[in-house]
């Protein structure tokens, strides 16, 4: 665990979209580089309510010379990211991290495929532009299928558009791209891959992850995926994160989120019953 | 002002000595590694370990937490690797640290308490055992040993039985009066009892009318339950002549050391780690700081100094 505690400064918390909040967060050069995928715990320092730290991912990291930047991109969703939300330039808050285990990259093929739903665009925006950096990547075609809400919810696309051969953009309501779920449109361009050829990384709500899971694991794509869950400590002790995940000889056992995830193999995860 | 030479913190818990009176919860520091990176092991008073049984147990379902205002309802169900595995795998670890490390046991059976506390006894790093009676009786019904004063008497009597080291029995809150259970658990032999464990309590979401946690009800700590979990203390010393250890909603020095003043020998930090890992060193510091300042040459000059 690669976590530590840092002061962090906020140099820009910015709402740029409704209620979808980019914050950039001056932190101590000693902040080690994070892995995509990897996430922070983050609180104001002294307040018992909201009591407990909020798990966000990293959305970008910056190293100058005297201090490193983290950008979180967050949706307000409750207490928490509200008071996260009116935070102003100037304001300190206390960051544990970097957390968790990040997107692993093994061999690389020729499509790597993003699946993205809503703000769950984050981590897979770190991890694009980390593999675009990569030598071997420079042959392979990133393609992404990211869904939202509603136009008003679309973020995080700008950086994509140099990164991307394709940007499948789809909203639940058809006012931007196609309308449809974001997993019902990439099953619709599924003949183009091929579990050979392609990598999938996919983040976002629990039920895409779900339906993603019903479309790949019977065609046998290889798929990592990030998870979200409740979270207390972030760093494995307090057994809070649980998801059910097959393990080593397919049994179930409830792995942390945290500390075992967020990044897990999504043909691992056990999805409960509806 | 300060005084020229630190204040003396060692406190001893009967036949166990401490470094000074801040230990770790149970549950809530994994087994110590999880920390190790954020903490200096080796400052703290004792390490309490994750609650320990005689298989490995898979714990509850998800979701397993709730946060609440000024804490968390939490309901892991007792997850953890099993009592084999502890000792093969994370004793090795804490051994290196010369910290006094306190193994958390549990038992669905008077039989599991009796076994997990047997392959303790004789694994090289554990100092004291810390018996936890608030889980259920599956033979009573699913009812908690620590509910019945008879049943929690048993236990601890079982225990002791089995084992030469130091035995400190943890107390469950839900109980009618935790003063009787108290009384009970000293007289089948406790060397010193730890109160409380968490508080019973639920919560509901709105949009779909449905619990929370899966198990509907859980386990309420952090610092709402803190002037409970001081009443108790301070009622319990009044009853006892074992050591009695403070726990609940401990944030800060402060937080502690009321506990102390109340009676309490020592203090657990628990939830307190989940929000702030250095809690347990910044509490240590906190009271150093507080002795200097009042010219209190001993951490023990402070316990049980309550004036009612």
């Amino acid at each position: 665990m690669a976590g530590n505690i840092y002061i962090g400064e906020i140099i820009r918390n910015e709402e740029i979209q409704e209620d979808c909040f980019l914050m950039k967060v001056k932190i101590a050069p000693s902040f080690e580089n994070p892995l995509p995928g990897q996430f922070v715990m983050i609180r104001i320092a002294g307040l018992n309510d909201p009591f407990l730290s909020r798990p966000i991912s990293i959305y970008s990291f910056s190293r100058g010379e005297e201090s490193c930047s983290i950008e979180l991109l967050y949706r307000v969703v409750g207490k928490g990211t509200q008071i996260l939300a009116g935070l102003i330039e100037g304001s300190q808050v206390e960051i544990n991290g970097p957390l968790g285990n990040g997107f692993e990259i093994q061999t690389v093929k020729k499509n790597i495929v993003f699946i993205a739903g809503g703000i769950g665009i984050a981590p897979l925006s770190l991890l694009m532009e980390s593999l675009s950096r990569k030598t071997d990547c420079s042959s392979s075609a990133m393609i992404i299928y990211t869904g939202f809400q509603s136009a008003f919810a679309v973020v995080g696309l700008d950086k994509m558009r140099n990164l991307c051969r394709d940007i499948n953009v789809c909203t639940d309501d058809g006012t931007v791209g196609k309308k449809g779920l974001v997993t019902q449109v990439f099953q619709k361009d599924m003949k183009k891959f091929t579990p050979e050829n392609t990598s999938i990384y996919a983040c976002g709500p629990k039920e895409m992850l779900r339906s993603l899971a019903k479309i790949l694991n019977k065609n046998k794509f290889d798929c990592q995926v990030s998870l979200e869950e409740r979270m207390a400590c972030g760093t494995g002790a307090c057994m809070g994160c649980a998801m059910a995940v097959k393990d080593k000889k397919g049994a179930l056992a409830y792995k942390r989120v945290c500390a075992d995830g967020p990044v897990f193999n999504l043909a691992d995860v056990i999805w409960e019953d509806k | 002002m300060k005084t020229k030479t630190p204040p003396k913190m060692a406190v001893n818990m009967g036949r166990l000595k401490l470094k000074n009176p801040v230990m770790t919860a149970s549950g809530t520091f994994g087994y110590g590694e999880e920390y190790a990176g954020y903490v200096d092991l080796k400052r703290l008073g004792a390490i309490v370990v994750k609650g320990l049984s005689l298989k490995p147990r898979l714990g509850n379902p998800p979701s397993r937490i709730m946060e609440t205002t000024g804490g968390m309802l939490n309901a892991v169900g007792l997850q953890n690797i099993g009592v084999d595995a502890f000792i093969e795998e994370k004793l090795p670890f804490l051994r290196k640290y010369n910290t006094a490390v306190i193994a958390n046991i549990y038992g669905e059976t008077y039989d599991e308490y009796k076994k997990v506390a047997k392959k303790l006894s004789s694994a090289k790093g554990v100092h004291a055992l810390e018996v936890n009676i608030s889980c259920p009786n599956v033979k009573n019904g699913g009812l908690s040993f620590g509910c019945d004063p008879k049943i929690a008497a048993r236990v601890t009597r079982i225990v002791k039985d089995e084992t030469g080291l130091p035995v400190m029995v943890k107390l469950t809150p839900n109980v009618t009066d935790i003063a009787v259970i108290a009384q009970a658990v000293e007289k089948a032999g406790a060397d010193a009892i730890s109160l409380i464990n968490t508080l019973t309590g639920m919560s509901v979401d709105l949009k779909t009318r449905r619990p929370h946690l899966k198990n509907i009800t859980g386990g309420l700590s952090g610092p709402a339950i803190k002037p409970v979990a001081l009443r108790m203390v301070w009622q319990v010393v009044q009853r006892v002549s074992v050591p009695v250890i403070g726990i609940g909603g401990i944030m800060t020095a402060q937080d502690a050391l009321e506990f102390l003043i109340v009676g309490a020998k020592a203090v657990q930090i628990g939830t307190a780690n989940f929000i702030n890992p250095r809690a347990t060193l910044e509490v240590i510091e906190g009271i150093i700081n507080y002795l200097a300042v009042h010219k209190i040459k001993d951490v023990n000059e402070i316990i049980g100094t309550f004036q009612s």
